[in-house]
């Protein structure tokens, strides 16, 4: 195995700012927001009506088709609202809204203890499809879905993405260092819907001591190795790291299960643990609140729904003036405009810069250095997809291999003439997306 | 959390340092040790034409995008190292306007005309180099080291002589004549050396370049029987190779970008450069070679762009798992997924084993070579249509010159007539079998002439011979010949394609002089000093050429002597 692939680029880290930051429960005061949408798939429909009551780990909105997940209240309160909100995508989305009343009172959890070798296939998929268990990595699919391909007998590789491989974010280091015994559990009862497959819990080897940590965890198990992969961004990328750590390849039209793999994010291995050793459902995640324009940045425990405004708070407030706040990485994050936002299943970081690097440069003429199809992943041309998305030639773009494109920002990032390579085929891809499902 | 001045954009929020103006800056930085050499070496005019053709191609750059309106990119450095390029590329004593005609051509019309930085299609700097190669063929082509004109070691080497040891670590350091920036291969390795380490070049085109190269040198030089190390080193340092594979052939805009088209492209130009300089007419090829490969190169693009990750992967069976029909529901199933009519990588098929052949694209491949090959055909019948169209005014202007030739060769000539006007029986066809007759066997006769003076009194002849022993290949020339003193009037060239700085020392007045009011007998050559009318002394460096022009020269005596009757004919 390589434990890396061809492409990928060397950003800041910035990760030495929270990566020794214990995690720190905060405990949200202003009101919750749970959008209905925050997982690829339907969204879930609402249980409750204004007025209601509602306890912490409560139900409150069901899943709405197969492709869709479970949402509970993270929090004890009062329904006030359910209205339009403006969530970190960009737009307003049908939301939940319940007034904290601070008490934190919770459902009764039923926890399933059975050994890990007595668990039923059926036993585990239904806590993590009640527990509302979505990607946590950032796209939110509906975990009980993606553990029940339909070519169940052939997977024989449940992947832990833990490479983290989008600069300053560390949430995923913090939970394998403080809980890596609960990662290890939650993987073997992954393992245990598949007969004969093995594990692998993939970390860059920027994160020595979660890789020690983990390996003197697992003492003896043959089931589970640590990979230590090669620090690069996209290490985590779903096709590459399948590459990195099987030699296999996807690519754009295909699954992870075509090739025998499950590819999991640490904080959704996490939640499996929690949904059935716990009963608990998806209500907390960690969120890495960094960047050199906050006070004090650190490693929080979030409950879902807490506003952003409230996390930048709790890490001490701005440094001098941020000039851009992005939900999630650099490299694949979203710039938000406004903190008014709720933390989702799948909000990994808040990061506020104190420069704007990508408004900081005129683009300028392409000189045909090559670095980007030299670090591009995917191993398409971006030069020349940006060039035929630009003059709008769907057809060369599609031809050109524009639809394996990942998005993962290393053309832009790496383009000397500072063009903005990755917005432009991102564009086009959406177009060509969207002109299929017509 | 109000009165937050936010910016928004499209991911990646984060940029590398890295600028267009930083990889051209380090291209001049690495440039620095060949130019300080240069100008070291060469003296103050060197500086000049360096400072020249900077400040030039830097102006051209300015005032073109005024004119037309466009964003001023000078300081993108991008103009700066063009002219820089191109004043490396020049030989150091050339005349500034020469240098700044040149400037303004590499950024004007090379660079400008197509479209500004990243769509010129040729090397600007290079493409500037040939003009002024064509235009200015003679200047571009004397190299000054030490005071005096030198022939380049390629130039002596391509005259039939061999480098030794010495030779190659003159080439090496750079103590030998060049253009400014070519000579020393240590400061140009240093400069490489540096882009290497800072990743702004790919080792891909030069090493493929000079490798390829070397391998084709090494092979002709064991063919011919040359020393092969010798030979094959002498080559590296010399002509401009170290210059050109590591700073021209890399130059980003017009080099190909992706992996296996830099390798193709460096074949190709390891290629180019041996045949031209080897099989064609100068003695350097590094130029000429880049500039014709940089034509090729959307077409090497094409041919090679880089299948994509995990391309062809949905219809190959992995490691036996997943097999067959079940292949082909994956395949319905993911198509339906992505609703795909996408036809990515058609041209990949498979064998049984689910390998995935085809490196390249091969129909690609086959369509480019016949592209190529029908653009070569038009390209050819053009040429013979110019050079149609062309033929009435060269050869009205050749009979000119002739006639010049003549002349001066013997200025008391009243009237030049063929002999095969005055006589029905002497053909060419019976002169050359004559003179063959008589052991001038490498010679021909080309032209017969009758000399008389004012009276109408025949003096002389004047023949013009071609011997085809020179260098360069034929020699063609005049000898006026007195039959009245007996005596050679003297010489001219109407063809001579002898290396520049050795051979082509014939046509100078001090060699051509010696033979004029030779007294009539075959005349011989020597290296040591001559001390008769019928021994000249040889070239230096050229024995080839002298032999052959003395030949020829004695064949014109001999003949008018086999016609005419030597001087018995005065009365």
């Amino acid at each position: 195995m390589k434990y890396t692939f061809k492409g990928g680029i060397h950003p800041y880290e910035g990760k030495e700012l929270t990566m020794d930051k214990e995690i720190a429960e905060y405990l949200p005061k202003g009101d919750m927001v749970y959008p209905v949408s925050q997982h690829i798939g339907a969204p879930a429909k609402p249980v409750v009506k204004k007025g209601d009551k509602v306890l912490a780990g409560q139900l409150i909105a069901e899943a709405g088709g197969f492709v869709s997940a479970n949402i509970h209240s993270s929090v004890s309160g009062t329904v006030k609202a359910i209205e339009a909100r403006l969530t970190a995508s960009g737009s307003k989305v049908s939301s939940i809204i319940i007034e904290n009343d601070n008490k934190y009172e919770s459902v009764e959890f039923t926890p399933i203890s059975k050994p890990v070798s007595e668990l039923e296939r059926d036993e585990i998929l239904d806590a993590v499809k009640a527990a509302g268990v979505v990607g946590m990595g950032g796209a939110g699919f509906p975990t009980n879905v993606k553990l029940s391909p339909k070519n169940a007998d052939e997977i024989d590789r449940i992947i832990v993405n833990a490479s983290e491989c989008e600069p300053y974010l560390t949430s995923d280091y913090r939970r394998l260092m403080e809980q890596p015994e609960k990662i290890i559990e939650g993987l073997r009862i992954a393992l245990r819907l598949f007969k004969g497959s093995k594990g692998i819990i993939a970390v860059e080897d920027n994160k020595p001591e979660a890789i020690k940590l983990l390996r003197e965890k697992l003492g003896e198990d043959s089931d589970i190795t640590v990979h230590s992969m090669k620090t690069k961004y996209p290490e985590g990328a779903e096709r590459q790291l399948i590459y990195a750590n099987t030699g296999r390849y996807i690519n754009s039209k295909m699954l992870p299960a075509d090739v025998g793999c499950i590819v999991h994010n640490v904080d959704t291995i996490y939640s499996i643990y929690e949904a059935v050793r716990e009963g608990k459902p998806l209500i907390t995640r960690i969120v890495t609140v960094s960047g050199d324009a906050i006070e004090n940045p650190c490693n929080l425990k979030v409950r879902t729904g807490t506003s952003y405004a409230e996390l930048v708070e709790a890490a001490g407030g701005f440094k001098g003036t941020p000039a851009k706040i992005i939900s999630g990485g650099p490299m694949m994050g979203k710039a938000i405009y406004s903190l008014d936002l709720p933390v989702t299943k799948s909000s990994s970081a808040i990061l506020c810069l104190s420069r704007d690097e990508a408004s900081e440069y005129e683009p300028s003429a392409c000189i045909r250095c090559g670095r980007c199809v030299s670090v591009c992943p995917g191993r398409v041309m971006p030069n020349q997809l940006a060039r035929l998305a630009n003059a709008g030639d769907m057809d060369a773009f599609i031809k050109n291999n524009g639809m394996e494109c990942c998005e993962c920002g290393c053309c832009s990032y790496i383009c000397p003439a500072k063009r903005p390579l990755t917005q432009v085929i991102a564009g086009t891809r959406k177009l060509v997306l969207a002109n299929k499902k017509k | 959390m109000d009165g937050l001045n936010l910016k928004i954009s499209s991911s990646p929020h984060v940029r590398s340092k890295d600028t267009t103006s930083d990889l051209m800056f380090d291209v001049i930085v690495a440039l620095i040790p060949a130019t300080v050499f240069g100008i070291y070496k060469f003296g103050a005019h060197a500086g000049l034409l360096v400072a020249v053709c900077m400040l030039s191609a830097m102006l051209s750059e300015l005032i073109y995008e005024k004119l037309v309106r466009k964003t001023v990119t000078v300081k993108d450095c991008s103009a700066i190292l063009t002219g820089l390029l191109l004043a490396l590329n020049l030989p150091p004593e050339l005349p500034v306007w020469m240098a700044v005609i040149g400037s303004v051509f590499a950024i004007i019309v090379v660079k400008q005309l197509f479209g500004g930085l990243g769509q010129n299609f040729m090397n600007p700097a290079l493409g500037a180099r040939c003009f002024l190669l064509l235009s200015f063929s003679k200047q571009m082509t004397q190299f000054v080291y030490d005071g005096v004109t030198t022939a380049t070691p390629l130039a002596v080497m391509k005259a039939g002589a061999q480098p030794d040891m010495d030779i190659v670590s003159y080439m090496f350091k750079g103590d030998i004549g060049g253009t400014i920036g070519e000579t020393s291969v240590i400061a140009l390795l240093i400069g490489a050396a540096y882009l290497l380490i800072k990743r702004v070049i790919s080792p891909k085109i030069p090493l493929t370049y000079i490798g390829t190269f070397a391998a084709c040198i090494a092979i002709y030089a064991a063919v011919k029987d040359y020393n092969v190390s010798e030979y094959t080193l002498a080559h590296l340092c010399g002509g401009g190779l170290m210059l050109g594979a590591w700073f021209m052939a890399t130059d980003y805009v017009t080099s190909p970008i992706t992996p296996w088209g830099k390798i193709i492209f460096g074949v190709m130009l390891g290629l180019l450069t041996f045949v031209l300089r080897i099989f064609g007419s100068g003695a350097e090829g590094v130029s000429y070679a880049i500039i014709i490969s940089n034509l090729f190169v959307p077409l090497i693009e094409r041919v090679t762009a880089p299948k994509a990750f995990g391309a062809g992967a949905d219809v190959k069976p992995d490691a036996g798992k997943i097999t067959g029909d079940e292949q082909k529901n994956i395949n319905k199933k993911t198509d339906k997924l992505y609703a795909s009519d996408i036809n990515i990588n058609k041209t990949d098929k498979n064998d049984e084993n689910g390998k995935v052949h085809a490196k390249f694209d091969v129909k690609g491949i086959v369509k480019a070579v016949v592209v190529i090959f029908v653009i070569t055909l038009v390209m050819g019948a053009a040429l013979g249509a110019v050079y149609d169209i062309t033929k009435k005014p060269i050869s009205d202007a050749a009979l000119k010159a002739k006639e010049e030739a003549y002349k001066e060769i013997y200025p008391d000539a009243a009237s030049i007539v063929s002999i095969e006007e005055q006589s029905e029986s002497i053909t060419n066809k019976f002169l050359n079998d004559t003179l063959h007759a008589a052991g001038y066997k490498d010679n021909t006769i080309d032209e017969f002439n009758l000399v008389t003076d004012k009276d109408g009194r025949l003096i002389g002849t004047i023949v013009v011979v071609t011997n085809k022993n020179g260098y360069g290949g034929d020699i063609q020339l005049a000898v006026g010949i007195s039959l009245a003193e007996n005596k050679i009037t003297g010489i001219s060239f109407l063809t001579l394609n002898e290396t520049v700085g050795l051979g082509m020392k014939a046509n100078e007045a001090e060699f051509k002089e010696q033979f004029k009011d030779a007294p009539f007998g075959e005349i011989s050559y020597t290296k040591t000093g001559s001390d008769s009318a019928n021994v000249i002394d040889a070239i230096s460096g050229a024995t080839i050429t002298t032999s052959a022009v003395t030949d020829g020269v004695n064949s014109a005596v001999a003949i008018t002597g086999l016609i005419l009757g030597g001087g018995s004919v005065n009365e």
